[in-house]
């Protein structure tokens, strides 16, 4: 299969790291994923809550430029909103006709998206990435963790199930890491309001973090740079607030999984992460004592 | 796996009687209040009217209570509701029309989130994807919250997540046409 990455803007910027270690892992594992020529936004939830044809026209320009090949995202949130113009478009004669009007091309919504974590699973298989471990996490207590994206509505997105998924955790095993039963793993962040009412936000993801603190985490991993960036950059927010402590990294699975695979942890941008991670996989032998002190 | 009903996703509820429609709308003359989207709902608690009820006030056509409800715009578009409804109804498709038509209408309770969306899309329109220091500089002088968050900056930038200078896609003039065309299709709209 032929993909197609498609990065959007939070890994441009605020999820950078997720792109270098996107592209990290998948070198590692020769995936080839060259990246859509001048893509554009998506339109994420902004567009939605504005204006339900343009939540369609923005993927669906991306979409007819992919066409051929196979979209592949690591954003959860660029996945939701692709996906969900194609569902659209392919159920609705009149919704791919005004599609077609507003970007002036006929798109019929069959370009193919996939997460990384389902090329992962399908294309990789997680039985040969057990193979490729190079450096077990053993030992190391992940809480993993999907927020709404991925999941819902679970007819369009069709990723897992929809109350209790578990690929993360089945990745995490595979690289010897400790998946941790745990009940919040797919609750909301509240990341969409980190800006405009960052209140909602903080009370959000204070749930989720207590959650996974509690169930005896190291750390949380994430496939969604919204999510991570909420429960990293807010964290010290919430810490402070609610005179309490948490001190958990909120790693990326690319992250993660290119630490097993032996890639060295400059590649993997970890010093991007807010929560100083450095520390936890010293102790855990994952990097060497001077790399956690060194900055 | 998915719920127990198929759910359709309607995104064409154009207007307030057509959030009732079979065809096009989110389908709300099938719930029987059973309130398991009120109780899956991670902002219900606060709320000054809830999910549940946001379906019955549909019915009744109480258009002025919903257009001017806080909840519009605390909904997080997490989707739990839809997910567990066992009608399948698409109340965050109908969240997001009863914004539009808030909007529409003069009624918005909570100014910021229509701000920031505007400032994100406008970023989208000029460049053709974000640039998260212009938005959060639009956002900034819109709602004059400049303290917020501003001693986040220098780490953001130490650790590169903000990009100083913005990359403008090709394609300029076709995004333009994009969104007026949008623009004008809104207008002429029931």
């Amino acid at each position: 299969m032929s993909y197609l990455f498609y990065p959007g803007c939070s890994l441009e910027s605020t999820g950078k790291e997720y792109a270098l270690s996107t592209r990290a892992v998948c070198e590692a594992l020769d995936l080839e994923m060259p990246e859509l020529d001048d893509w554009t936004c998506c339109g994420s939830t902004a567009a939605h809550q504005t204006d339900p044809l343009l939540a369609l026209a923005l993927p669906a320009k991306n979409l007819v430029a992919a066409s051929g090949s196979t979209i592949a995202v690591a954003c959860a949130a660029c996945y939701s909103r692709l996906k969900m113009a194609n569902h659209e478009i392919a159920r609705s004669a009149d919704s791919r006709s005004r599609v077609a009007q507003a970007i002036g091309i006929d798109y019929d919504g069959s370009t193919p998206v996939k997460h990384l974590l389902e090329i992962l699973r399908d294309d990789i298989g997680l039985s040969a990435i057990v193979d490729r471990v190079a450096k077990p996490l053993s030992g190391l207590r992940v809480a993993a963790y999907y927020g709404c994206l991925l999941l819902r509505p679970p007819s369009v997105m069709r990723f897992d199930d929809a109350e209790n998924p578990t690929l993360l955790e089945r990745l995490m095993a595979a690289t010897d890491a400790e998946p941790l039963e745990w009940p919040a793993k797919t609750d909301c962040c509240g990341a969409s309001y980190s800006i405009t009412k960052t209140e909602t936000a903080l009370r959000l993801s204070r749930g989720i973090l207590a959650m996974a603190r509690d169930a005896g985490a190291d750390c949380i991993v994430t496939a969604c740079p919204l999510c991570q960036l909420n429960l990293d950059m807010r964290q010290r927010d919430i810490e402070k607030k609610e005179h309490e402590r948490f001190g958990l990294p909120i790693f990326y699975f690319t992250q993660l999984l290119g630490l097993a695979l032996g890639l060295p942890s400059s590649d993997l941008g970890l010093r991007s992460l807010i929560v100083d991670p450095m520390p936890l996989l010293a102790r855990k032998g994952l990097i060497s004592m001077e790399k956690a002190v060194t900055r | 796996m998915t719920s127990a009903t198929e759910t359709e996703t309607r995104v064409y509820a154009l207007t307030f009687d057509g959030l009732l429609d079979e065809q096009d709308g989110a389908r709300l003359n099938g719930c029987f209040q059973c309130q398991k989207c009120t109780s899956g709902c991670p902002v219900a608690a606060d709320a000054d009217v809830k999910p549940h009820e946001i379906i019955r006030l549909a019915q009744l056509g109480a258009r002025r209570e919903l257009l001017t409800s806080r909840f519009i715009w605390e909904c997080t578009s997490c989707g739990t509701c839809q997910a567990r409804c066992p009608q399948g109804i698409d109340l965050p498709a109908a969240v997001d029309a009863l914004r539009r038509l808030s909007r529409e209408g003069g009624f918005v309770a909570e100014p910021a989130v229509a701000i920031f969306n505007d400032a994100f899309l406008n970023s989208v329109r000029q460049l053709g994807r974000t640039h998260e220091l212009a938005l959060m500089a639009a956002f900034k002088l819109r709602t004059r919250r400049f303290r917020q968050d501003a001693r986040k900056l220098p780490m953001m930038l130490r650790k590169g997540k903000f990009a100083l200078l913005p990359r403008i896609v090709p394609g300029r003039d076709e995004r333009l046409r994009l969104f007026r065309h949008i623009r004008e299709q809104r207008k002429e709209a029931p």
